[in-house]
């Protein structure tokens, strides 16, 4: 484990007061039946603070990211919220992620997919369904089943469900995925908005990626 | 309700969860028109001999309603599962445990209440006497949720496997027996024209604790699922 780059706060914060740990790994390493997958691997990632988790393919980017959330067990090392030692119950929503499963249910609408996500995991102060749909590009589509959605279209969909919750933490998981230049350039804006409100953003991602505020942190994950 | 408070989370999951069921009528209309199926059958197989069906017609509507509810739990947990709701669902924060109950209600909501209301009708093509239908529904009432909870106990331990029906209805068979017997027995007590409370008495005592453990239960064995 390495750094590429060294960890940099890029956001429009004074150098002096370092902005506080969201999320930090310590050691983290994760085996899957004595067989290595990553690790181990060091980090903090800051408020405002976006990192892209780089490697191969089955470099462990996805295990990373799952091990973050605490759906699975890491097998060395801690993963602290808030500096704070976590579990899937203390963890109260602070944390969204996005995998490669997206998490809509096909046989509702955007719109009614939304408003589940709000219910179980709240909105955010200023967050309006209708708004953050018309503003990953479905406007017009908030109706429709999401099954008849292109599989771009379905990526927005889930993409609408960031920008209505209170999260303080993004996980995604290819977020880049079926997207075209459009919904890339939606996805970088997400982010630097995001960072710009105190959040921090671990994305994964194999290809190359500008964000408008500079260069992102970089995490190398060997294969 | 405020997002995100508790009742909100557990309101938001049902009404998802019956929306989508709603959304696929056919699959609900299935179990029903299974149980009517089989009750229809039965007179056929055995002679409309009244005193012979009067006899069996409690045992009958029993297994009927019970395999037809049984018919679709295998899919409780699996779209969930495979559309990644289920990490979404574990994330949240709410208890996982309070939201697979959740799960668990709608489920029943959706293929027990439909058989519980055809129910009498099932009764009746088999003779069975008026004086045993309170005994009846109310069993029904009892022993319907009392079997989706452990079954879906069961349904979260086979979570991970593939392949799972097989097992499933392995491992649930012993836990029908009891159900069968206490509900089935309240029946039989009613058409002899004694009182059958104590065994719906009984029923009722698992199902409480059923609704206390089975969701805990669910929770552990669905992150011990998702942890591969």
């Amino acid at each position: 484990m390495d750094f590429l780059g060294i960890p940099r706060n890029n956001r429009r914060m004074p150098a002096s007061a370092e902005p506080p740990i969201l999320l930090e790994a310590r050691a983290l390493s994760f085996s899957r039946q004595d067989e290595p997958v990553f690790g181990p691997v060091d980090f903090a990632l800051r408020a405002g603070e976006i990192a892209l988790v780089e490697g191969d393919n089955g470099s462990g980017k996805t295990t990373l990211l799952r091990v973050l959330t605490g759906m699975l067990r890491a097998g060395e090392g801690e993963v602290l919220l808030d500096g704070l030692r976590f579990s899937l119950d203390t963890m109260a929503g602070a944390v969204v992620f996005l995998g490669h499963h997206l998490g809509l249910k096909f046989d509702l609408s955007a719109r009614e997919n939304l408003r589940v996500s709000a219910g179980l995991y709240g909105l955010r102060a200023d967050a309006d369904a209708d708004a953050a749909l018309a503003d990953t590009g479905l406007a017009g589509f908030e109706d429709e089943p999401v099954r008849r959605l292109s599989a771009g279209q379905k990526k927005r969909a889930a993409l609408a469900r960031l920008l209505i919750l209170p999260a303080r933490v993004w996980l995604l998981d290819e977020p880049y995925a079926n997207l075209d230049r459009d919904g890339i350039a939606l996805v970088n804006r997400l982010l630097d908005d995001h960072a710009n409100r105190g959040g921090a953003a671990l994305v994964t991602s194999h290809g190359a990626v500008s964000f408008a505020g500079g260069e992102p942190r970089r995490i190398r994950l060997h294969a | 309700m405020t997002p995100g408070s508790t009742p909100a989370a557990c309101a938001a999951l049902l009404r998802r969860d019956l929306t989508l069921a709603w959304r696929r009528r056919g699959d609900i209309a299935m179990p029903v028109l299974y149980a009517l199926i089989v009750a229809t059958l039965f007179p056929f197989a055995l002679g409309p001999e009244p005193q012979l069906l009067a006899r069996i017609a409690g045992g009958v509507v029993f297994v009927t309603v019970l395999l037809a509810v049984l018919l679709s739990l295998d899919q409780l947990f699996r779209a969930d599962i495979d559309d990644g709701s289920m990490e979404q669902l574990m994330l949240a924060p709410q208890p996982l445990a309070l939201l697979v109950g959740m799960k668990i209600l709608a489920h029943w909501i959706t293929s027990a209440l439909p058989l519980i209301v055809v129910a009498p009708l099932l009764a009746g093509m088999l003779k069975l006497p008026a004086a045993a239908l309170p005994a009846l529904v109310m069993a029904l009432g009892i022993a319907t949720p009392l079997l989706s909870l452990l079954g879906a106990v069961l349904v979260a331990l086979t979570a991970g496997s593939r392949r799972s029906g097989m097992l499933l209805a392995l491992m649930l068979l012993p836990l029908c027996v009891p159900v069968v017997i206490f509900a089935a027995g309240a029946v039989a007590a009613a058409q002899e024209g004694l009182p059958w409370i104590a065994p719906i008495a009984w029923l009722g005592a698992g199902l409480v604790m059923a609704v206390v453990l089975a969701p805990l239960a669910c929770a552990a064995a669905l992150r011990i699922a998702m942890d591969t």
